[in-house]
C-alpha cells in the first residue's frame, strides 16, 4: 500500500473515534493526540481499528514513536507488508 | 447568589446583610427557593455536606511495569489500560470502607452490597455523564477492560440502559488523563463519595531513601461528612494506594 492509501485509512478511522475533526485543520507534524483530544480510550480504540483495518499489530513500547500523523503513517507504511 | 452580592455591597455586619438580602429578596419577587433559603437561614448555620479529604500521590512504577509486561504478551484487541487498574483498587477498597459505596436519602445512609462504580465520559459534542460499570469488586481486569470499552462506546453512541444511567454506589472521574494533574470532583447525590484520578505522569519521588523519576497519579477524595469524615477518607484513599503497589493482586 502506498504512503497516501495509508494516509486515508489513518484518516477515515480517526474520523470514526473523533467524527469532529476536519482534515484540514490536522497538522501532520505535530502532536496528533493533543490536537485530536483523544485520551487513552480513544487511543487503543484508534490502535484497534487500525489493526482491524491493516492486520498491523503496534506493541505498546513503539506508542513514543507515533507522535504525530506523519510518524505514525511511516510506521504503518513500513509495518504493513 | 444575586442576593448575596447585593447584601455583600450594602456592607454593615453579618445580620445587616442577611436582613438587606431579605429585603431585595421581597422586593425583588426573588424565586421562591432563594426565600425559603433565607428563611432557613435565620435559624441554622449553612449546610454542606461535601467534604474534601484532599489528595495522595501514588506511586505507579510497580502498576506501570505490570502492565507494559502483561499488555506486552496480549493482542491490542485485548490491552488494559492503567483506568482498568484503579477502578478493581476502587472497589476492592469499598469493600474495606463501606461508609464510601452507598446511597445516603433523607439523612440515612444505607451502604450498598455491591459496587457499582460511576465513570465519568465525557462526550464528543460535549457533556459529561457517569454511567456505571456493576459489580466491580469481582470482576478480573480483562473482564474490567471490556466493560470499560463497551461503556465508553454506547455513552457516545447514546444507547446505555436506564440501570447503567440510574445505579452507581460511587463514581471516579479520570479527567486528567491527557491534561490537568489533579481533579476534585463533586459528589453525584445519593452518591456518598466520589474519587478523582489526574494524569499519570513522571514525578521527581523520594523511593527507598533516594530521587527517582518514576510515574506517579495524583487521586483525590471528595466525601459526605454525613457519612463518613476526614480520617475514614484517608484511610480510604491510602487503601487504594496500598492495592495499586500490588497490581498483581488486582
Amino acid at each position: 500500500m502506498t504512503n497516501g492509501e495509508i494516509r486515508n485509512i489513518v484518516l477515515a478511522v480517526l474520523k470514526g473515534i473523533a467524527p469532529e475533526i476536519e482534515e484540514g485543520e490536522l497538522l501532520p507534524d505535530r502532536p496528533l493526540r493533543d490536537q485530536v483530544d483523544l485520551d487513552s480510550m480513544d487511543w487503543l480504540n484508534f490502535l484497534v481499528a487500525l489493526h482491524e483495518r491493516l492486520a498491523v499489530d503496534i506493541p505498546e513500547a513503539d506508542y513514543r514513536k507515533l507522535t504525530t500523523l506523519d510518524t505514525l503513517i511511516d510506521y504503518l507504511v513500513q509495518k504493513h507488508v | 447568589m444575586v442576593a448575596i452580592a447585593h447584601a455583600v455591597r450594602v456592607g454593615g455586619g453579618a445580620v445587616a446583610a442577611w436582613r438587606a438580602a431579605v429585603e431585595w429578596a421581597d422586593a425583588g419577587g426573588a424565586a421562591l427557593v432563594v426565600r425559603e433559603a433565607l428563611e432557613a437561614a435565620r435559624e441554622k448555620p449553612p449546610v454542606c455536606d461535601q467534604g474534601s479529604e484532599g489528595w495522595v500521590r501514588i506511586a505507579l512504577q510497580n502498576a506501570t511495569l505490570w502492565l507494559q509486561a502483561e499488555n506486552a504478551r496480549r493482542p491490542v484487541t485485548e490491552r488494559v489500560l492503567m483506568a482498568a487498574l484503579f477502578l478493581k483498587a476502587i472497589a476492592l477498597a469499598c469493600e474495606k470502607y463501606p461508609d464510601m459505596n452507598g446511597l445516603c436519602r433523607d439523612g440515612t445512609f444505607a451502604p450498598a452490597a455491591s459496587v457499582h462504580v460511576g465513570v465519568a465520559i465525557s462526550l464528543r459534542q460535549g457533556g459529561l455523564i457517569a454511567p456505571a460499570i456493576h459489580d466491580v469488586q469481582q470482576k478480573s481486569l480483562t473482564q474490567l477492560m471490556q466493560d470499560l470499552t463497551d461503556l465508553v462506546k454506547r455513552a457516545r453512541a447514546g444507547s446505555l440502559r436506564s440501570s447503567e444511567m440510574s445505579d452507581p454506589t460511587i463514581t471516579v472521574t479520570n479527567l486528567g488523563d491527557q491534561g490537568v494533574e489533579s481533579v476534585f470532583g463533586v459528589i453525584y447525590p445519593p452518591q456518598v463519595a466520589l474519587v478523582g484520578f489526574g494524569r499519570v505522569a513522571e514525578q521527581a519521588c523520594v523511593v527507598d531513601g533516594g530521587l527517582r523519576i518514576i510515574p506517579a497519579v495524583m487521586a483525590s477524595l471528595a466525601a459526605d461528612h454525613r457519612v463518613s469524615d476526614g480520617h475514614r477518607g484517608a484511610l480510604f484513599l491510602a487503601e487504594i494506594h496500598r492495592l495499586l503497589q500490588q497490581p498483581e493482586t488486582l
